[in-house]
């Protein structure tokens, strides 16, 4: 990701990240990673439920995630995700940068002791 | 792991039929469903919940969408890296099962590539020739304009066109042009070169401009101010080695001094006669009036808006108005239009179409040979393509991919045959006679390469498709469970015979073709010239125009004293000169009146004239049949005399006596014809080669031409001089010191012996010959191993029958009998065909033609013969292996 991306590109960049991270720990369908991102973020980050999707399908294009039909804990079908080689490659990349982005807003905001 | 991905999603396609639409309303279904469940879980009432999970979801709609074309645009990527990636595999194994197989790839890749390179090759040189437009801003608007005479195209008079110019309204710009030899002063040896005299519109008429300097104006296309000139770009390299300051300086041309105005760029070559230089016509006033002398080319630029149909009537009625005006020379005298294309490719289109046809042919039968190659290893790769079918390919992949393996094949081939045009196009110019237009363009350009690729491609599919819908469609158990032994051998055998009886009938009409120009090189190489043409060496001689102004005396008297300088030389049998020399260049022809005759042009038959000194029959041994030669005694001032040949004796008076009758000709006027008799018939020449017919000719003595003759032959004879040894080259310096030790100012040139001449007179034909004969050659070869290959095949099928057979008591005479019918019943069905198709096609021949009709008997038959022969060499030779089978080994295996 350059320096240059926008800032819609930045917000994407980050959902991404998060779908990313929330398949590393196996495959889940679309609603498993809305679940869990309102968990795990305690509902501190705000996004409509339905950008989730768009997001799933452009990273299924890129390659990063890959989907398969099973069935959900309720017996019904549903369309599972799963992280590819090149979608963990991906996550690294992204939690690298952001912890620079981080690190470098940090600096600036938080004065050190 | 690629294959795996696909092979599931094709099967989840193939069990939900699911598309990305159905996917994306199910999977954001499901999430508003979950949704709502868990909100009904923590107590919400079931509409409520789903009225808030649609909420926190946002706009479904615009959700849906973006999904969808994100879905479908991964969909369309995934289509295109399957097909690449399969292509890419497919090429990857085609080139894997070639490579597995070097001897059956070798022989295709050969076959091929001799036929798509001929093919090729020939195609170069049809392009080069008939397709290339001309090099001229709107070609197809250029035209030649003739007069045109009884049903035949002629030159213009100088009258004549003054005429068309000033009345005609459909050419933007119409010009007169006249070849004409043209000495350059070049220190003490002067050089012959042919230029032209043209008026001032001819380079506008082309459309060409200078590449230096200006072409020349109006003003100077007029006597007095012509001494102008304007260079070919060889020319100025040749003599001025291309100095950019030659324009605007003198050059010393036929004696005269002449400024050098421009220089044209090297493509010019509008008459293809490789003129050198041309100078203004400038037309005396005496000229404008003579619609009697025809010797002019005129070239025109149809208008933007004319047809050639519309120039034409236009033309038509100016005939029509002129016969009316000039009743004594243009009675009857019509006018035809043609384009400029046509007059330069002429008859060549024709031919090298015929040549094209007979190259597909041989390519047809290449690729009927790699067909029955692949139709065997087919069979071989039977129990490959059945497991293929098994683990689940399906038939349209299997043809695809054999298919590919047939384009790999193709491509491979085209370029060896790309290789193999390159050398022929070579060989090819190399060979021609260049009397050819424009063959020297021939090149491998963008619209060949385009042409040898649809080859590729064209012929992939021809000799690919059926083997491989037969492979393909293989019936999968009896494969599996026979090892493809007799399977589907049957319907095979029926290709195969099919395909020995197309390529025996396409062979059968490109031998008949060839063997019917054989018989008319045959027939040209007997063919009786009229005269003798060993052992005589004839050169042509021009005075130049200003010093030989007075009348033709002092022209006449020249060319006698170079006879009698010859005469004493040694090794000099005969020698004499004349304005035409049979074979050779120059030369007019003129109308005659019998007399009692009405004197009109309308009553005169043409006849080409040939003057001639004493002795010119002898010296060239034609025959006299009825009276004498002209001899020392016919002189000026003395009774005129003719000599006439034996078709112009019956053109002009049927069966009577010739020898005393008197003809009106050349000279003089309706009260004063100036009666010539007729001394002598001559027996006919063939004057432009075996492969002309004869003409009307006479022949007048040099001592008393009219003096104006000599400017229709712009003072230019030719001599003839015979042997005594039979050596006619070695006379070549003899001849060279005679003229010079009569005015060492005067050009020889066209050195040649007539059998050389001969020789050049034939060599289109024989040229065309030689292409036509290696094609049907290689075409019967071809075919030979395409009929040897499947008897061989069946031979190898059949094995077990054999076996059986013998077992029974056949004897081996008897296999070899049986196996050879069974070969040649396929061939016997092509030949057949074959001279069907020869009936038809020959007729593209007929112009090339001699001696001999398209449809000889002599030649089909003896054609049919060679053929059948080599077909029953190709037969036995395998059929006879059929009786090494060894019974027991046969029926074990």
């Amino acid at each position: 990701m350059a320096a240059t991306e926008s800032t819609k590109d930045r917000l994407h960049g980050t959902l991404d990240a998060l779908v990313l991270k929330t398949l590393s720990w196996g495959p889940r369908h679309g609603y498993a990673v809305a679940r869990w991102l309102e968990d795990t973020t305690q509902n501190a980050i705000q996004i409509e439920e339905g950008s989730l999707y768009p997001a799933l399908y452009r990273m299924e294009r890129k390659g990063w995630i890959e989907a398969e039909w099973g069935t959900s804990e309720l017996g019904r079908k549903a369309k599972f995700y799963k992280l590819t080689t090149r979608g963990k490659r991906q996550l690294k990349l992204e939690t690298t940068e952001w912890a620079e982005f981080a690190q470098a807003v940090s600096v600036v905001l938080v004065p050190t002791a | 792991m690629a294959t795996l991905g696909r092979t599931r999603r094709q099967l989840a396609s193939f069990l939900w039929k699911a598309s990305v639409e159905d996917e994306v309303d199910a999977e954001l279904g499901f999430h508003v469903e979950m949704r709502t469940r868990e909100l009904v879980a923590r107590g919400m009432d079931p509409a409520a919940a789903r009225a808030a999970a649609e909420a926190r979801f946002g706009d479904i709609r615009a959700v849906n969408a973006a999904c969808r074309s994100i879905g479908n645009q991964r969909e369309r990527d995934m289509q295109r890296t399957e097909y690449f990636g399969e292509l890419a595999h497919d090429v990857r194994f085609a080139f894997r099962q070639l490579a597995k197989a070097p001897a059956f790839t070798a022989v295709a890749v050969l076959t091929l590539a001799l036929g798509v390179g001929a093919t090729t090759a020939i195609f170069s040189a049809v392009e080069a020739v008939v397709l290339r437009p001309l090099p001229y801003p709107q070609p197809e608007r250029l035209a030649i304009v003739f007069t045109s005479w009884k049903g035949r195209d002629g030159s213009v008079s100088a009258g004549d066109f003054t005429d068309w110019r000033k009345r005609s309204t459909s050419f933007a710009d119409i010009a007169a042009v006249n070849l004409k030899g043209v000495t350059v002063a070049q220190g003490d040896s002067p050089d012959r070169v042919t230029g032209a005299e043209a008026t001032a519109g001819f380079f506008n008429v082309y459309g060409v401009k200078p590449q230096l300097g200006r072409v020349f104006t109006a003003d100077e296309d007029t006597p007095g101010r012509d001494n102008v000139v304007v260079l070919s770009d060889g020319f100025w390299h040749r003599y001025f080695a291309g100095d950019r300051e030659i324009v605007g300086r003198t050059v010393t041309l036929n004696q005269r001094p002449y400024t050098v105005v421009g220089i044209m760029p090297a493509s010019f070559d509008p008459t293809d006669s490789h003129e050198q230089l041309w100078m203004p016509a400038a037309f005396t006033p005496d000229r404008i009036a003579q619609h009697d002398e025809h010797y002019f080319t005129i070239v025109a630029r149809l208008k933007p808006a004319v047809s050639l149909a519309a120039a034409q009537r236009e033309m038509d009625a100016i005939a029509k108005q002129m016969s009316v005006e000039y009743p004594k020379t243009n009675a009857e005298g019509g006018v035809h239009l043609q384009p400029l294309t046509e007059t330069i490719v002429g008859d060549y289109r024709t031919r090298l179409l015929v040549l094209l046809g007979a190259v597909t042919c041989v390519l047809l039968i290449a690729c009927g040979n790699v067909a029955n190659l692949l139709l065997a290893r087919g069979a071989a790769r039977s129990k490959e393509l059945a497991i293929r079918t098994a683990i689940g390919a399906g038939r349209a992949r299997i043809l695809r991919q054999l298919l590919t393996e047939s384009m790999v094949l193709s491509l491979f081939s085209t370029l060896l045959g790309l290789a193999i045009a390159w050398g022929g196009i070579h060989v090819l110019i190399g060979a021609a006679p260049a009397s050819i237009p424009r063959l020297a363009g021939t090149r491998i350009d963008g619209w060949v390469l385009l042409f040898s690729l649809g080859l590729a491609v064209a012929s992939s599919v021809l000799f690919g498709l059926v083997p491989a819908l037969r492979a393909a469609s293989g019936n999968l158990q009896a494969s599996l469970r026979e090892g493809g032994r007799t399977a589907v051998a049957s319907a095979r055998d029926r290709i195969r015979g099919v395909l020995v009886t197309a390529e025996v009938g396409i062979a059968l009409t490109l031998l008949v073709g060839a063997g019917l120009l054989i018989r008319s090189a045959i027939y040209l190489n007997k063919v009786d010239p009229g005269f003798d043409t060993r052992g005589v060496l004839s050169a042509r001689v021009a005075l130049r125009p200003t010093d030989y102004k007075q009348g033709g005396e002092e022209a006449k008297q020249s060319f006698e004293r170079i006879v009698a300088e010859l005469k004493n030389r040694p090794g000099v049998q005969a020698v004499a000169v004349a304005s035409q020399a049979p074979l050779g260049p120059g030369g007019g022809s003129n109308g005659l009146i019998p007399e009692g005759s009405v004197m009109d042009i309308a009553h005169a038959v043409d006849a080409r004239l040939r003057m001639v000194s004493p002795g010119f029959l002898a010296t060239m041994k034609i025959p006299l049949i009825a009276g004498r030669d002209i001899n020392e005694q016919d002189i000026a001032g003395g009774i005129r005399v003719m000599v006439v040949s034996a078709s112009l004796a019956k053109a002009l008076w049927k069966g009577d006596n010739p020898l005393g009758k008197r003809v009106a000709c050349c000279e003089g006027a309706p009260d004063d014809p100036k009666w010539k008799t007729v001394v002598g018939v001559a027996a006919d020449v063939r004057s432009r080669g075996p492969t002309v017919d004869v003409a009307p000719e006479f022949y007048l003595p040099m001592a008393q031409a009219p003096a104006e003759a000599w400017s229709w032959i712009n003072r230019t004879m030719t001599v003839v001089l015979r042997a005594r040894n039979g050596d006619a080259a070695a006379l070549t310096p003899a001849l060279r010191a005679a003229v010079r030790s009569v005015d060492p100012t005067l050009p020889v040139y066209n050195v040649a012996t007539l059998q050389a001449q001969l020789g050049d007179s034939m060599a289109e034909s024989r040229f065309h010959l030689m292409l036509l004969t290696t094609l049907g050659v290689v075409g019967l070869l071809l075919a030979a191993a395409g009929i040897y290959s499947v008897i061989a095949y069946f031979v190898t099928l059949r094995t077990h029958e054999i076996g059986v057979r013998m077992a029974l008591g056949a004897t081996p005479a008897q296999i070899v009998r049986l196996m050879t019918w069974q070969g040649l019943r396929p061939v016997i069905a092509g030949a057949v065909l074959g001279a069907l198709l020869a009936t038809w096609a020959t007729r593209l021949l007929q112009g090339s033609l001699y001696g001999v009709s398209a449809n000889d008997p002599l030649t089909f038959f003896a054609v049919t013969a060679v053929l059948l022969l080599v077909a029953l060499l190709a037969t036995i030779v395998p059929a006879r292996r059929a009786t090494a089978v060894d019974p027991t080994t046969a029926l074990h295996g």
